[in-house]
């Protein structure tokens, strides 16, 4: 699976990188995005998962790779 | 035993449905009754208004606003001032811009600068609680904490604090009760920032908001106005001191009638975080903002027309069962919590990232310093930054 942020519905809560840093960073304006090389993970993910049920703007989703 | 409320009971009742003062000592009815059948309402407060308590319609009027607008602005009613403030009351096109002005200043990395000072600020000011029998936690530490570090970062002088605390309950508390009172205030806040920012133009300083704001420009390359100067000082000073400040002084207020919350969170401080959210969903400082409806829409099967005020209302959206396994009670093991304490969409509350350091924080540091403590006065609400008495264990020995 692959982690993805709407960079059009993410607002800045910066919920992600605080509940899974190893997953999620953010921008120089406080925006978050998926570490570099992060992007693929196993289905179930925890830090993923997490990050999903906490995001206010429910801005970030799991897709299938390819 | 009281029978449950009958549906036209429910909307009787929250036809007089208000949101600040002594309606929230028990706003929670409300929000149960609106959750049990009258989730979009009408409401006559303050000219009257349409209410929406779901979390999930609430999110989606935030995220529309070429619908819900923020003019002529977000508060209801009136924050001691008739001029919008900046960037909360402005919509988009504007908006951004004038958003994107203060964005970098208040992202998580820049607060780690911050994080010593608000350490050190909380420690010294707990160090004076515990040395207390009796302490008043929301006048000498929820509200001085906030004072210290937010004027620090805007570069409000220290000379000038002893004066913002009547300001902010004039224009904050008294507004519903004595509104001239509070644009009394507003008029003085307004002359300070005057004049502060005539003081600054004559001795330039290069480490705060205020000089970011005087050398900031604008999408056409203009330097800000005097009064959009004005409007983010103004903003920046209702909004930085009064909502941090009862963020700490309710959580403080919970673990002094609930010991075993106390005991918990001092024996596992890492749950800290967790309780300083849910302490945000259960507690919030805004319980409501409100909107303006621009086009006729329908939200929940309820028509809401053009011109109609709208007030979004976060605390009810917080305790939706919807939303929320439990929603009436504070959980600190609760791994879903998408509350609204501030708010969503484009005008996410910008300081967010730092009110919540500087709750996370004080709670930390409160409760590391000061001995277990309990209610010395348990009829003390649980709203606002009014005093807060504590007694603390083995306090002035």
């Amino acid at each position: 699976m692959r982690v993805v942020i709407d960079p059009g519905l993410c607002q800045g809560h910066a919920r992600c990188a605080s509940l899974a840093p190893d997953l999620f960073d953010l921008d120089e304006n406080g925006y978050g995005v998926v570490r570099l090389g992060r992007e693929v993970v196993p289905e179930g993910d925890l830090d993923a998962l997490l990050a999903i049920d906490n995001c206010p703007e429910q801005a970030i989703r799991l897709e299938l790779d390819g | 035993m009281q029978a449950e409320p009958r549906a036209d009971d429910a909307a009787d009742r929250l036809d007089r449905f208000d949101f600040h003062g002594h309606a929230l000592d028990d706003i929670w009815s409300d929000y149960r009754a609106m959750h049990a059948g009258c989730p979009v309402g009408h409401s006559s407060k303050y000219g009257g208004f349409t209410f929406i308590a779901k979390l999930e319609d609430i999110f989606a009027a935030e995220q529309s606003p070429e619908v819900f607008a923020v003019g002529p602005s977000m508060l209801l009613p009136a924050f001691g001032t008739d001029e919008p403030m900046i960037p909360i009351d402005i919509d988009p096109p504007m908006h951004a811009i004038y958003r994107k002005i203060l964005l970098p200043l208040f992202t998580p990395r820049m607060l780690d600068v911050l994080t010593p000072g608000i350490r050190d600020t909380a420690v010294e000011l707990a160090e004076a609680i515990a040395a207390q029998e009796v302490a008043d936690a929301s006048k000498l530490f929820a509200r001085p904490v906030v004072t210290i570090v937010f004027s620090r970062l805007c570069g409000f002088p220290e000379a000038d604090w002893p004066k913002f605390d009547q300001w902010v309950d004039d224009i904050i508390y008294e507004r519903t009760e004595d509104p001239e009172r509070a644009y009394a205030a507003g008029n003085a806040v307004k002359a300070y920032f005057d004049d502060l920012l005539q003081r600054r133009r004559d001795a330039p300083r290069e480490d705060d908001l205020i000089s970011v704001l005087l050398e900031a420009r604008i999408a056409d390359g203009r330097p800000l106005t005097h009064d959009e100067l004005i409007s983010y000082c103004y903003m920046l000073f209702v909004a930085g001191l009064d909502t941090t400040a009862w963020a700490i002084r309710a959580g403080i207020w919970h673990l002094a009638r609930t010991p075993e919350a106390q005991a918990e969170l001092r024996a596992h401080p890492e749950r800290i975080p967790a309780a300083a959210e849910e302490y945000l969903r259960m507690l919030a400082p805004v319980q409501g903002m409100a909107r303006t409806c621009l086009r006729d829409t329908v939200v929940r099967g309820q028509e809401i027309k053009a011109g109609e005020r709208v007030v979004l209302v976060f605390g009810a959206g917080n305790r939706d069962p919807d939303a929320f396994d439990d929603p009436d009670t504070i959980r600190f093991d609760r791994a879903k919590n998408r509350h609204l304490a501030f708010g969503g969409g484009i005008h996410r509350c910008l300081g967010s990232n730092l009110g919540r350091r500087e709750l996370v924080i004080a709670l930390e540091e409160f409760l590391r310093v000061v001995p277990t403590f309990t209610a010395e006065n348990p009829a003390e609400s649980w709203h606002g930054v009014g005093p807060l008495h504590l007694r603390v264990q083995g306090g002035a020995a």
